[in-house]
């Protein structure tokens, strides 16, 4: 969907991702790095997410979600990249685009990987995505 | 520059003329964002927006709302919706009716020190009018109410979820500026939600319950079960009755709320309640549809897992916000009723802890000129404020403080402490949480 080649570490979540609950306690200026503030998901909380590539189903929660993107990409926070296992929802969409378009900075977004990709993650494994969407576990 | 060559997305020659620049350069990159935004949903084509937009962009800051700077770029394009447009509430910038210690209201004055400058551009991009601030919109004092089948591109989840499900409107789920810019264009996607198959349900929730639970317990169970589906729901009609009377509409709103919050719901319909349901009843069920029972032991459960997220979890509790969404004029009512009869009970006449409650603009003025019940509220130590509460913890100084509240979708955002109404009422009269709570 946002095509881009890049490698990094790899953080699971097999839950919803709601992105404003987990960058809530990082939009303020001065911030060096996104820690998830999402108590409701323990698999992320507390953990750093900037410059990961975080692999999800899909986010839920607030439609604020959309600003918070630029924000986070604005900030020099933003994770590398969002890979989705389902088509991505609306939310994540209109949030990631407008990161992109108005942003200045892209954020690798790669949806419908399957539910097989996300079974095959775990949270410190290295990828590498390639422009055309392909992701190798290095 | 988006490559028109190769979309999949169906387009009129008026919108590929838009994306070519047709009307400027702004307009253009507009385009292209809702366009790219269509692509990436695999929608077919866009639609005709039909109505008022609503929209979760009220405050200047950054992290919840587009860039002054984008702004800017918009309105000195000569920019503005095809219609109208309401907003979530104001930011806290009320004092007066808050009790903020001085570094929270230095901090917020620091955070929103360019929100009439924000407010100014949001008029001239669309916004109705200079109270149009609440996240409850479609309360008849405010008057954003779509009607039925009318397709809006709304934002704030618990609004769009509501329009969905108990107005029969259709919208997807936008996202923050996404709303401002489809409403722009005054096209949306045509995906999910805006479809009679994207409406149907994939799961049959039945509520088994001994009384009718906690609106906001079971829409935060409902929406962390079905996370994005369309639920269709029974068990609450013989509680809540056929008809969408002022306590069911209350109900349904603080039930999609948390549905909205706790996972990504959009659209649910209740047997022989919501409008789609009654026309077509469980023949909106998919085939292979998934199917949960939800009873007291669950909720019960839910409740009780829920951390107390206090710096120190014996505090005695400071402070207590109401109304995340605003309240309605009904339930506004229920609190003043309660509050007065409580302490009236116990030979008191102030609540024992500080107590704001969160209502729309509209709603104050008119709660303002019954001044029986306004004075009442006003004695018993209540505040009354148009802003939104969750914001305040924005600052990041409100983290961790002993905070009661009403409202499960505050609890999912902040370390606000939830409870129930009745529950929260004996609280603020008596001042204390039971150690077992």
């Amino acid at each position: 969907m946002l095509p881009r080649q890049i490698k990094g570490e790899v953080l699971v979540t097999h839950k919803g991702f709601n992105a404003y609950a987990s960058f809530a306690a990082s939009l303020h200026d001065g911030v060096e790095e996104a820690r998830c503030s999402d108590s409701s998901n323990k698999e992320l909380y507390g953990k750093n997410l900037t410059d990961k590539i975080i692999c999800l189903s899909k986010t839920i929660g607030s439609t604020s979600a959309g600003a918070v993107w630029q924000r986070v990409v604005k900030l020099g926070i933003a994770p590398k990249a969002m890979l989705f296992s389902q088509q991505i929802d609306s939310l994540a969409a209109a949030g990631l685009i407008v990161a992109d378009l108005w942003g200045g900075k892209r954020i690798c977004t790669i949806d419908q990987l399957g539910k097989k990709f996300l079974e095959s993650m775990n949270n410190g494994i290295q990828v590498l995505i390639r422009e055309d969407g392909t992701v190798e576990i290095q | 520059m988006i490559d028109l060559e190769n979309l999949n997305i169906n387009l009129t020659q008026e919108e590929r003329a838009t994306l070519e620049g047709s009307q400027g350069p702004t307009m253009q990159k507009v385009m292209e964002t809702v366009v790219l935004y269509g692509e990436a949903l695999r929608a077919e084509k866009l639609v005709d927006i039909e109505g008022d937009g609503h929209f979760v962009i009220p405050w200047c800051t950054p992290g919840v709302a587009p860039s002054l700077e984008m702004l800017d770029e918009l309105a000195e394009a000569g920019l503005k919706t095809k219609y109208p447009f309401t907003l979530d509430p104001h930011a806290p910038i009320d004092f007066n009716n808050l009790g903020l210690s001085k570094d929270v209201e230095e901090k917020i004055e620091e955070m929103y020190q360019d929100q009439n400058r924000y407010d100014e551009r949001m008029l001239q991009l669309g916004l109705r009018d200079w109270e149009a601030y609440t996240c409850n919109p479609y309360q008849p004092e405010v008057g954003n109410i779509p009607r039925i089948g009318t397709i809006v591109a709304w934002s704030e989840s618990s609004c769009a979820v509501f329009a969905n499900s108990v107005l029969g409107a259709r919208t997807d789920r936008n996202g923050a500026i996404m709303d401002l810019l489809v409403n722009i264009v005054g096209k949306t996607p045509l995906v999910d939600l805006l479809t009679d198959e994207g409406r149907r349900a994939s799961w049959l929730i039945e509520v088994k319950t001994e009384l009718l639970p906690n609106p906001q317990l079971l829409g935060a169970a409902i929406g962390a079960r079905v996370v994005a589906d369309v639920p269709y729901i029974v068990g609450l009609g013989h509680f809540l009755g056929a008809e969408l009377n002022p306590e069911t509409l209350d109900y349904l709103q603080e039930m999609g709320a948390a549905c909205a919050t706790y996972g990504a719901v959009g659209l649910f319909h209740v047997e022989n309640i919501t409008p789609e349901a009654v026309e077509q009843g469980r023949d909106l069920l998919l085939p292979g549809h998934s199917s949960q029972i939800i009873d007291d032991k669950a909720l019960q459960e839910l409740f009780d897992n829920y951390p107390v997220l206090w710096s120190e979890s014996e505090a005695e509790p400071e402070k207590c916000f109401i109304g995340c969404p605003h309240l309605s004029m009904n339930q506004l009512t229920w609190w003043v009723n309660k509050i007065d009869k409580a302490l009236q009970s116990r030979g008191k006449d102030r609540l024992a802890i500080e107590t704001v409650i969160f209502i729309s603009p509209q709603l104050l003025h008119k709660f303002e000129l019954d001044e029986k019940k306004y004075r009442r509220l006003i004695k018993a130590g209540v505040k009354l404020s148009a802003s939104c509460s969750e914001t305040i913890y924005e600052t990041g100084l409100y983290s961790g403080k002993p905070v009661l509240t009403n409202s499960n979708k505050l609890r999912a955002y902040t370390s606000a402490r939830f409870f129930p109404d009745e529950e929260l009422l004996e609280i603020l009269v008596t001042g204390e949480v039971k150690r077992d709570s």
